[in-house]
């Protein structure tokens, strides 16, 4: 008899396939290093926020949150330019490292590959606001440095099928 | 090879951007390049436009990838053109679906310059 999907996902090491889809993408698309760090709480400042829904064998969502100058950066990691603003291009930017952090970690699980879908990006901006999801299968919530900048990434799995 | 004219479909003008230079770097000298933020988009241009190559992200608002595909080979536009997907959705049934629809070539975000030179100019070859 086939292992349950549930089973499957609980069983999986989340953290390092995190760990290592997020190396993957910031190494690939902007030829930087994004490791593991201590936890990073940004309080006050101003700060930008991705949001990728997944839905099927898993829902849940992976949310991307970082600081301006850490969006502006990576913005120009990618592009090329520096942006001189935080304009749409810049949380396009992020909303596609979000979108890409959340398909390389998904794919590392073939329950997730082929059975779970991504949304389209969703990107807040704005100081002193949480995320928050009722009663979570699993979570996942990492802190990595990039360059110079704290970048907060999570998974949050609210039910699997 | 003489120029050619490429058209990027994502919704994302970041992953344009990175595509269009991701061709530069893999050599191909580009005449025009045209893009599309969603597969209806890129029906619209190819009714008016004639291009070589075309490139396109799965995961859209309004029309995705896959059935921008199947509309452009049901409309018999642009019959001999390489398509090439370029998404985050990267399973074997994701590519299957993608090479059912029409599709010559697959490409997972993220990638290098290098890949997608080893998917693109083969193809260009064949035309």
């Amino acid at each position: 008899m086939a292992t349950p999907a549930r089973e499957l996902l609980q069983e999986s090491a989340h953290a390092q396939d995190l760990d290592s889809a997020v190396e993957e993408v910031f190494r690939l698309m902007m030829g930087a290093n994004c490791a593991p760090a201590e936890e990073h709480v940004f309080g006050n400042d101003e700060t930008i926020t991705a949001v990728i829904g997944l839905a099927g064998a898993m829902s849940g969502a992976c949310t991307l949150r970082c600081g301006m100058d850490a969006a502006l950066r990576m913005a120009e990691c990618m592009v090329g330019v520096r942006p001189a603003e935080l304009d749409d291009m810049v949380k396009d930017a992020i909303g596609e490292v979000c979108n890409m952090v959340a398909g390389a970690w998904k794919g590392k699980h073939p329950v997730l590959a082929s059975g779970c879908m991504l949304s389209t990006p969703a990107v807040v901006t704005g100081t002193n606001y949480q995320l928050h999801m009722q009663q979570p299968e699993f979570r996942i919530d990492r802190s990595y440095r990039f360059e110079e900048h704290a970048v907060n990434i999570s998974i949050v799995c609210e039910s699997i099928q | 090879m003489s120029d050619i004219n490429a058209l990027i479909v994502d919704d994302s003008s970041v992953m344009r951007k990175i595509v269009e230079r991701a061709l530069r770097q893999a050599g191909l000298s580009l005449n025009k390049v045209y893009e599309a933020s969603s597969g209806a988009e890129a029906l619209d241009v190819l009714k008016s436009e004639q291009v070589q190559l075309i490139l396109s992200d799965i995961n859209m608002p309004m029309m995705d990838g896959l059935e921008f595909l199947r509309q452009m080979r049901a409309q018999d536009l642009a019959p001999d053109v390489p398509v090439v997907m370029i998404t985050t959705e990267g399973s074997e049934e994701h590519v299957k679906a993608a090479i059912a629809a029409g599709a010559q070539g697959y490409i997972r975000k993220p990638f290098t310059p290098e890949q997608v030179k080893d998917r693109v100019l083969p193809l260009l070859e064949l035309v």
